[in-house]
């Protein structure tokens, strides 16, 4: 029995001359990096099915919208694969997570209360009477104490001409971080401490008190160290900790550890012991030039 | 990926490029499995280091006066998830026979 395809119908052909057709369009879901080696591939594969030792049934018009679908979930894929790469570690994402959860407790808040009107007096008493009392001296505190460092970010680097400087971005997205920190630790404060107040009525203000200086300390805590490990340049979160040098020189030598920017942008060194020649992290923004050993 | 987390599909993927079927309309066809699961999940398994690829030479494609393909193999982490796989599916080394020829 011969394994070589036999004519096809003219229906068939069309078919596949349509998939032919419809690959660029698909393409362009495909992130720009992998288009042409995607294309190629495909390219490969609708001349298999054309021309190849093939089943019959995948010939036929189901083989080929089945293939035209996987075509397009192949295409799909690489663009989610990307995108989530791409929010993964960013600034958008970090503050997107912050709402998400700052809505998440409003709609558990909004549940309990019942109606809108009920939830915004609720809010505003729990502001005013406690949270504000706890959040502006640690806000004043921590701005106070926040080490005011130079930004070293003045390379252009490649597919980074933006609008707002380095430091305005860097500014806004710590302000944009802080205060949606401060409301996501006023909405866990108000939602954690309901089972108490339907326990103990008014006592309850001084477990809010308790819980909002809490997730007050640990939300400024983690919203300013989470900005030390960013990238100065793109706020992305640095990665790829490596060590370097040994604990025996910490007197002599660097030793500590680093942290870079996936995208080329710099390092974070992290001494192992800080020191008055090294009180801070120091980073290092790496010329523009060294963006070829980088993914981007 | 451990060996833990595979699907019955991507076990059956594994496993026939074990047997030497290198690209995706060849696996498509010895598997039975549609292209939009096949596709995806040998992207999958590249990303996660379990799989490889590389280009056919032009020279080599061009002699049997066809377009490069892209091949793709196991690398060695993925051979021990394919073992491992194969043990917990034993009926995988019936479902999907072994390469004897080259496909043209």
């Amino acid at each position: 029995m011969s394994l070589r395809p036999g004519p096809m119908d003219s229906l068939t052909e069309t078919a596949l001359d349509w998939l032919d057709r419809f690959l660029p369009l698909a393409g362009s879901l495909v992130p720009g990096p992998q288009r042409l080696d995607w294309t190629k591939e495909w390219q490969a594969e609708l001349w298999q099915l054309r021309h190849g030792q093939r089943r019959a049934c995948q010939r036929s018009l189901a083989g080929i919208a089945s293939l035209a679908y996987g075509l397009v979930a192949d295409a799909a894929w690489l663009r989610l694969d990307w995108a989530r790469d791409s929010a993964r570690g960013s600034a958008a994402s970090c503050l997107f997570t912050l709402f998400a959860y700052c809505l998440l407790c409003a709609a558990v808040e909004l549940e309990i209360a019942g109606s809108l009107g009920a939830f915004l007096r609720v809010m505003m008493a729990h502001l005013f009477g406690s949270f504000v009392v706890v959040a502006v001296p640690a806000v004043v505190a921590a701005v106070g104490t926040y080490p005011l460092r130079p930004l070293r970010c003045d390379r252009q680097h490649a597919g980074l001409k933006r609008v707002l400087s380095a430091r305005t971005r860097w500014n806004l997205f710590l302000v944009a971080k802080v205060g949606l920190t401060l409301a996501l630790g006023f909405l866990i404060s108000v939602v954690a401490t309901v089972p108490a107040r339907m326990a103990v009525g008014r006592y309850a203000d001084w477990v809010e008190l308790i819980v909002s200086s809490l997730v007050v300390t640990i939300g400024l805590r983690w919203a300013l160290l989470n900005q030390e490990q960013r990238c100065q340049k793109c706020l992305r979160m640095l990665s790829e900790p490596t060590r370097v040098g040994a604990p025996s020189r910490n007197f002599l030598e660097w030793s500590g550890t680093e942290l870079v920017c996936t995208e080329g942008h710099g390092l974070l060194h992290v001494a192992e012991m800080p020191g008055s020649w090294c009180w801070y992290d120091r980073w290092v923004e790496l010329d523009p030039s060294w963006g070829g050993l980088f993914g981007s | 990926m451990s060996s833990g987390k595979l699907s019955h599909s991507v076990a059956i993927i594994l496993k026939a490029l074990s047997l030497g079927y290198q690209f995706g309309f060849e696996i498509m066809e010895v598997s039975g499995l549609p292209s939009g699961t096949v596709y995806p999940a040998l992207r999958r398994l590249e990303r996660d280091g379990l799989v490889s690829s590389n280009w056919e030479a032009e020279d080599e494609a061009l002699k049997e006066q066809r377009p490069a393909r892209r091949y793709y193999e196991l690398t060695r982490v993925g051979k021990e998830v394919e073992s491992t796989a194969t043990k917990r599916y034993p009926l995988l080394s019936r479902l999907i026979p072994e390469k004897l020829v080259k496909t043209v």
